[in-house]
């Protein structure tokens, strides 16, 4: 009896104080990026495709029958799963590539205009704003090795905001004024707030009161969540010179008391949740780790951006499980369903790995990838750099970034609901794949 | 004899008709690489150097394509094929292509190729060639032959560098860079120059420069080492002076 009713009770904190598993980024607050099963391997057919205005970087999340997701074109939309027909959209003041966390009838986003809002998961309505310091994105003198070397450049490949992650009755989120906040779910009250020395694009995990996150200030936190006060720091790698291989754009996933996170500093890192101490470091020789991992079975999955790996170490000693070339850069984080990974890749193809072996089970290229505008790919589908990038000097680097995404690029992280894969590209269409 | 008159004949023909297709060839010839959702312009050069070889370099506005010197050209009975190494390239892609062929008095009809995908492509002849040669590597003063070496700082990390120069006949030198860092580059050098005493060495593929002047006081050459954005300083003594 005594036991029914610690499950019972258990059960009421659940549904009370955590999202459905499926209704905010990486399907947890712990970010450990599972999702329940069954998953599809074999591609059969496009269920649906939901358009936009414009781009859509915002990863879906499911809650009840609906799927919800930012659009760059600065609308929130419900969407029904069955149909694909739109349910409700809501104007925020700008792009929003940040993935909602839906609790409780309320959907908590973040927009480009320094807003989190917090709508009617039902029906959109605002139920309040909390406005931050503002957005803005990463930037620098020379990034990247830019020209001129003393113009400050907003880093392009700067592309996803903050995603909220809703425990306890606060919403947790980053902000591209450099703060981490925590702000009372049902009113919008802030709780407090926690500044780091640049912007916070990554969304914070929340594992046993804490939460953790990396700052582009080179710096990984851990935050008390009921205070807001610093438990520890662990610094990351320092790129005085180009600015490129520093900050943590990735997003963490903690499990079995260790963190996980990528960072530009080209490593994928290991950390003792209770201390900050490194565990291990896995070397990316130079390329990016912007994916944010995903852990399960004693194993972490994650992709690169330049080298374009696909990789599984173990979560314990960091050792190489396998490893998969593939064609273009991965922004996208991998999505575990039953025996299958999903991944976005930047070349406009979706792609479902088996998570045993690594290899592709199939592959799904948007319409937009395939028609291959002005040669943005090569024919094998990578990026064709010599057209891209001709030119280092003042704008062109920048548009021809924009062109490299305008390929019906993903950087959606995959939701699996029943079956079905859910997931938004920058051709502007939300798809589901079954 | 019937059998050697025609066959004379033909001879004549064939290089009647080539000594045609070859003139038809030379010239400016201005229009478009035709590709998905988007179009090109392109200028192509050809031209015979001294009556004889062939020539050629490309324009291709937009794409920072200047003067690209065609390689493989080949110019037949009508039919025109170059690859381009110096631009639109790298490793994964491998050079672009074009292959066509004179389709009507005054223009020129193919094949654009990179990175594997293939695009039309429409010419029609504007006038005469200006095809740009590209740079040769010039003498150097005795001064500068031999080894050099020096030492930069990059991103808080110790760089050596040894240089060696020489001439070679007919009049033009060569250059062996070496740069010892983490790892050991060997850097292909392009063009080595010398005008008014600055010497300038130059690797496209590294994106690396080098631009100094020997002072004869301290026999040293004085210089700035470009890489990329960055430039510094870089002051090169004679290989066997560092000697310990």
């Amino acid at each position: 009896m005594k036991i029914f009713r610690f499950i019972v009770a258990l059960l009421a904190f659940l549904a009370g104080g955590v999202c459905q598993a499926q209704s905010m980024f990486r399907g947890n607050p712990a970010h450990t990026g599972v999702y329940a099963g069954p998953a599809p391997r074999q591609f059969h057919r496009i269920k649906w495709k939901f358009p936009t205005g414009d781009r859509i970087v915002s990863s879906p999340v499911w809650s009840d029958g609906v799927v919800y997701f930012g659009g760059d074109d600065g609308n929130i939309y419900a969407v029904a799963t069955q149909t694909g027909r739109q349910i409700w959209k809501q104007a925020t003041g700008g792009p929003s590539p940040s993935t909602p966390a839906v609790i409780d009838g309320t959907l908590y986003v973040v927009s480009y205009d320094g807003k989190l809002y917090a709508l009617n998961s039902h029906t959109g309505a605002v139920r309040w704003k909390f406005v931050t310091g503002g957005e803005r994105r990463f930037e620098a003198k020379g990034l990247n090795g830019l020209q001129p070397k003393n113009q400050t450049v907003a880093d392009p490949f700067d592309v996803f905001l903050s995603s909220p992650v809703v425990v306890q009755g606060a919403v947790y989120f980053g902000s591209g004024d450099g703060h981490l906040y925590a702000v009372e779910a049902a009113s919008g009250d802030l709780r407090w707030k926690f500044q780091t020395g640049d912007v916070v694009h990554a969304s914070p995990a929340f594992a046993d009161g804490v939460l953790y996150f990396g700052s582009w200030d080179s710096y990984f936190y851990a935050v008390d969540a009921a205070t807001g006060k610093e438990k520890w720091r662990f610094h990351g790698g320092e790129d005085p010179v180009l600015h490129n291989q520093v900050g943590f754009q990735s997003s963490p996933a903690v499990a079995n008391g260790v963190v996980y996170t990528g960072c530009r500093d080209a490593q994928l890192h290991a950390l003792d949740a209770a201390t900050g101490k490194e565990k291990w470091h896995f070397d990316n020789a130079l390329s990016w780790v912007i994916s944010s991992p995903a852990v399960s079975d004693g194993r972490v999955f994650f992709a690169t951006s330049d080298s374009s790996l696909y990789h599984v170490v173990d979560a314990l000693t960091g050792k190489p499980i396998l490893r998969q070339q593939d064609k273009a850069y991965m922004f996208s984080s991998p999505t575990i369903a039953g025996d299958v990974v999903f991944i976005g890749v930047l070349n406009g193809t979706l792609q479902a790995r088996d998570l045993k072996t690594g290899d592709v089970l199939w592959d799904f290229q948007t319409e937009t990838s395939k028609q291959n505008k002005a040669w943005v790919l090569t024919a094998d589908r990578r990026f064709n750099d010599p057209l891209l990038y001709h030119s280092i000097w003042r704008e062109a680097p920048i548009v021809a970034t924009d062109r490299q995404f305008g390929i019906g690029a993903i950087f959606s992280s995959p939701l699996v609901v029943d079956g079905v894969v859910y997931f938004g590209s920058t051709d502007g269409y939300l798809y589901a794949l079954e | 004899m019937s059998v050697f008159v025609r066959l004379t004949s033909i001879i004549l023909l064939y290089s009647v008709f080539a000594c045609e297709a070859a003139e038809t060839a030379g010239g400016r010839w201005e229009g478009s690489i035709q590709i998905p959702g988007s179009e090109f312009p392109l200028i192509v050069d050809l031209d015979q150097v001294a009556g004889q070889t062939w020539a050629g370099s490309v324009i291709i506005p937009g794409l920072g394509v200047k003067g690209a010197p065609l390689t493989d050209l080949s110019v037949g009975d009508s039919e025109i094929s170059f690859t381009i190494k110096a631009a639109l390239a790298n490793e994964r892609t491998g050079p672009a292509k074009f292959k066509g062929r004179v389709t009507s008095p005054g223009q020129l009809t193919g094949d654009f190729l990179q990175a594997g995908n293939t695009a039309t492509c429409v010419l029609q002849k504007t006038g005469p060639p200006q095809v740009e040669l590209p740079r040769k590597s010039t003498a150097i003063r005795h001064e500068f032959e031999g080894a050099w070496k020096g030492d930069y700082e990059m991103d808080g990390y110790p760089r050596h560098v040894t240089l060696t120069l020489a001439n070679h006949n007919p009049g033009s030198a060569s250059a062996k860079l070496v740069i010892v860092g983490k790892q050991t580059n060997d850097v292909p050098v392009e063009l080595v120059t010398e005008e008014d005493g600055l010497l300038t060495i130059k690797s496209p593929e590294f994106g690396i420069n080098y631009e100094g002047r020997f002072r004869k006081e301290v026999s040293e050459i004085n210089g700035t080492f470009t890489l990329g954005p960055f430039e510094l300083p870089l002051v090169l003594r004679r290989a066997s002076a560092n000697a310990r």
